[in-house]
């Protein structure tokens, strides 16, 4: 049971990651970047072809992971911008993004053939031995990463400016503009961010999937579905839902049968959506209004 | 502050007069004489070229379909490929594993997908709109994955569609008969199209998408419309299904979420909100691969990048490019001579174009009060009242002033008694119903409307469209009859007896010039004037106007003041909530005073006047 845990966690992490990235775009545009999953796509095909080249594994991994930053600021600029400039609340950008998802998936096809390729490994086979279960040093890694970038992004939006004025943004554009606020900015750097996130994953999945350029469909939905079960408010709780998606699936293979991480997701999805139509974590949200308006009314009445 | 030129500018010409145009029968038979000739040369032509037009048929229904949701109500499915696959696979499973009728298999599909459309809509719309686009992606994703990971849908590599009987030998000289059959499908699909844009019913549904408070105002049941025309749809897409697993191989690969974008691709690149659009959209969008042959990866490439540049370069698709290239050229022809210039109509026209008031109650009940709201208590949020039981009497047939300083609650209890809040407690009485716990539309139907306090319309409809909206609620069955609508033997009439209220009711406000000039065109006095022209359509017995004069120029409020006092003669009850004192003072018969969610005070207008808190608290005094 450890054992599912744990793996469940690792694999998790990196959905959650991917979820994130999906959050924190969607936290200050509205907008779900579809092509998210590409971005991860990105960063993994262009580690593999730096370290291909004979280059420091850790180069490789860096340019990797900025040049995932960078196509998710292009995105931005190419198929948001306009999009939102056009009508902010228009869901033409459902088209345009998956327009870029295209295109990234294609090209990087041309470029570097459709088929699997290696992925350079910077930790080698260690394996790391916790209660009874058993995880590679690749898995832990991920996991303390991903933790890492979530309290690290949670810190930067509670504890600085910069996060402040992004949540600004997140609630009110126009109010935030008002006040001064670069909301372009902020959206080029949550576009950059997401990238990043993304990026983080595709490194840290690389060495299991090795590098090939059809990977952003499966994470991109995988992604997807962790933001589905976190809710889409909060980038936190992406990261949550992608930690749970990824022990439910585990559990699933275990207990029903090796395929079942295909299709089980979605029912957890179906019935979440069904249930609790703005993600699991809601319900925390409703159940302290409720405390909240328990105690208010009082004041009210004196 | 816009100037509000009333009586000094002119209406401009342009504007969308096509959709007001009357129905010319030989323009269509002619249309259906070229599409019938044309079907026949399809259904003759090459083994490719029928391949190519039926899945460009097939996605043409599709395009439609989603065009009803995307287009007409602002609802963004991406379920539709899963809906899709439900009509395919329904009619695959069944023939192949249980030998039903396909003929029997058609409406199958059909009501079986309009089903899961009505359910998938009621789940899904209960959010906001984006969570519509999520839930009905997670549809798709869903039955995807049904589709690949399950024995009994044949997995990966699909099913063997059933084959589409051939014409019996008499007929044959007629060619391929699937073509037929999808040719068919697809002209039913624009004919439905058709039917609901030339409606009376289509303005309804653009004020649902662009103008909801303002629908539900008029009598329509929103969330019932959108989730009714989700199930229409859906069913179209059933039957494009059925169409489909004619085709060959049933697989999941075919409706995939991606499939889902491309329909809407389709869609939006002919053109959103348009009946040949999505049909051009489907036809280029499933041509343009097999004719353009290059490598399959430059070819997805160049295909996202269609994606790219037609949401950011022309959001409005070609259909709109083309109007937007024809309203250029027809603008510039201004005949600005003929223009009708506004005038404040003599009170004595006045009277005679009046659409009549509906019937007052039985005269045994004349003592009832219109409005009567007793003990009424709401809050937004926990534990701050917005208003602290609040009575408030409106007798039959008098002109009744609601006042009082900004944030006293005024607009929220008109919202209570309109019925788009609902109070924390109290009750609401209108006509001596009981209405508080039922929503705008009930009240529409027991003769109330009210007009808002910013006019919501239909920027894109003309002013004559607007106040069609509001005729809704005494239109039997006008929502049911709508998809097909040009076929049925009543429709014209209703249609210009519809017509012909719609500009009666601009008339009496004085805005009948303006009637075929989109709203988005006209200044804001024309904007109030519509709005109130729309609330008096259908005769009401009860009138709540919230801020009516609120920017209007002096001309325009002497002339508001006129039509107010035109509503009180034929026997309307009116409850008008104003700021500016000399004219409710002068208009009303009694007076309402609010303050922080209290009434301060209430009765004859000249009492209240005299009141001394009021004076203190409102007037200043």
């Amino acid at each position: 049971m450890l054992q599912v845990l744990l793996s469940g966690l690792a694999i998790g992490a990196v959905y959650g990651l991917v979820a994130m990235g999906f959050a924190i775009a969607f936290y200050v545009t509205r907008v779900i970047n579809f092509a998210q999953g590409q971005l991860l796509m990105v960063a993994v095909m262009v580690t593999a072809a730096i370290a291909r080249t004979g280059a420091s594994p850790v180069l490789a991994i860096v340019c990797g992971i900025l040049a995932a930053g960078a196509v998710g600021v292009l995105t931005y600029l190419v198929a948001v911008r306009p999009v939102l400039a056009f009508d902010r609340f228009s869901f033409a950008w459902l088209v345009s993004t998956l327009g870029v998802a295209l295109i990234l998936e294609n090209l990087a096809a041309i470029i570097w053939g459709p088929t699997s390729r290696s992925f350079p490994t910077l930790l080698s086979g260690t394996s790391v031995h916790v209660g009874g279960a058993t995880l590679t040093l690749q898995e832990v890694v991920t996991i303390a990463v991903a933790i890492v970038l979530a309290v690290a992004f949670e810190v930067v939006r509670k504890r600085t400016l910069f996060g402040k004025l992004g949540m600004a943004i997140a609630y009110d554009p126009e109010m935030a503009r008002a006040i001064g606020a670069n909301t372009t900015l902020f959206a080029i750097v949550a576009f950059a961010a997401a990238g990043v996130f993304a990026g983080v994953a595709g490194v840290l999945i690389g060495p299991i999937t090795y590098s090939n350029p059809y990977l952003g469909d499966t994470y991109g939905i995988a992604g997807f579905v962790a933001l589905m079960i976190g809710g889409t408010e909060r980038p936190v709780a992406a990261m949550v839902g992608g930690l749970l998606l990824g022990v439910l699936g585990e559990g699933a293979n275990r207990l029903i049968n090796t395929q079942a991480s295909d299709w089980f997701p979605f029912v957890v999805v179906v019935v979440i959506l069904l249930l609790m139509p703005e993600g699991l974590f809601s319900i925390g949200g409703r159940l302290s209004g409720l405390l909240r308006g328990a105690t208010r009314p009082r004041e009210a009445a004196s | 502050m816009r100037a509000a030129g009333l009586i000094d500018s002119e209406p401009a010409v342009a504007g969308s007069a096509a959709r007001s145009l009357p129905w010319r029968p030989s323009a269509y038979l002619a249309g259906l004489a070229g599409y019938v000739a044309l079907t026949y040369w399809f259904a003759h032509g090459s083994l490719y070229l029928q391949g190519l037009i039926l899945v460009a048929a097939v996605f043409g229904i599709l395009a439609i379909s989603l065009d009803l949701v995307a287009g007409m109500t602002g609802l963004y499915s991406l379920g539709h490929a899963g809906l899709f696959a439900l009509g395919a696979y329904t009619t695959t499973l069944l023939y192949n594993d249980h030998h039903w009728s396909l003929w029997a298999l058609l409406p199958v599909s059909i009501v079986e997908v309009g089903l899961v459309g009505l359910v998938l809509g009621a789940l899904s719309l209960r959010v906001s709109g984006l969570y519509f686009a999520i839930t009905t992606f997670v549809f798709t994703l869903v039955l995807t994955v049904v589709a690949s990971d399950f024995a009994f849908t044949g997995g990966y590599g699909g099913l063997i569609g059933p084959i589409f009987p051939g014409f019996p030998g008499g007929l044959s000289w007629l060619g391929q008969s699937l073509i037929w059959c999808c040719m068919a499908g697809l002209l039913v699909a624009i004919a439905i199209a058709l039917g609901l844009r030339n409606s009376p019913f289509y303005p309804v549904l653009l004020a649902i998408r662009d103008a909801e408070p303002f629908a539900a105002a008029a009598g329509a049941r929103t969330a019932l419309v959108k989730i009714s025309v989700f199930g229409l749809s859906a069913a179209m897409a059933g039957a494009a299904g059925w169409i489909f697993a004619f085709q060959g191989i049933v697989s999941p690969g075919q409706f995939n979420w991606a499939v889902s974008v491309n329909i809407l691709v389709m869609v939006i690149l002919g053109g959103m909100n348009t009946t040949l659009g999505p049909v051009l959209g489907a036809a280029f969008v499933t041509m343009f691969p097999a004719q353009v042959n290059i490598n399959p990866f430059w070819q997805e490439v160049l295909f996202g990048s269609l994606f790219v540049l037609v949401i950011v370069a022309f959001p409005a698709g070609a259909v709109g490019l083309v109007r937007m290239l024809l309203r250029a050229l027809v603008g510039r022809v201004r005949p600005s001579a003929s223009a009708p210039r506004v005038a404040v109509p003599p009170a004595a026209d006045v009277s005679v174009e009046r659409p009549p008031a509906a019937p007052a109650r039985a005269a045994g009940t004349a003592a009832v009060p219109a409005v009567r709201c007793r003990d009424v208590v709401f809050a937004y949020t926990k534990g701050t009242r917005v208003l602290n039981g609040v009575d408030f009497v409106v007798e039959q047939g008098t002109i009744h002033g609601l006042i009082g300083p900004n944030g006293s609650g005024k607009s929220t209890l008109v919202d209570l008694i309109a019925g788009r809040l609902r109070p924390q407690a109290g009750t609401i009485e209108i006509d001596g119903t009981p209405l508080e716990h039922a929503g705008p539309a009930a009240r529409a139907r027991n003769g109330f409307m009210r007009t808002f306090q910013a006019a919501v319309l239909v920027r894109e409809l003309p002013a004559l469209d607007n106040v069609l909206v509001g005729l809704y609620s005494r239109v039997p069955r006008v929502a049911l009859r709508a998809p097909v609508w040009p076929v049925l033997p009543g429709a014209r009439r209703d249609a210009r007896r519809m017509h012909a209220a719609a500009l009666d009711s601009l008339s009496f406000v004085g805005a009948r010039a303006w009637a075929r000039n989109r709203v988005a065109d006209v200044p804001h006095g024309v904007e109030q004037l519509t709005q109130l022209a729309a609330a008096c359509a259908s005769g009401p017995r009860t009138l709540v106007l919230d801020e009516p004069l609120a920017g209007l120029s002096p001309s325009e409020v002497e002339h508001a003041a006129e039509l107010l006092s035109e509503l009180k003669r034929s026997g309307v009850s009116v409850v008008l909530i104003e700021h500016q004192p000399r004219f409710v003072f002068a208009l009303c018969d009694a007076v309402t005073v609010l303050d922080a969610g209290v009434v301060v005070a209430s009765g004859p207008a000249a009492e209240v006047r005299e009141n001394e808190r009021v004076r203190k608290v409102y007037l200043g005094q």
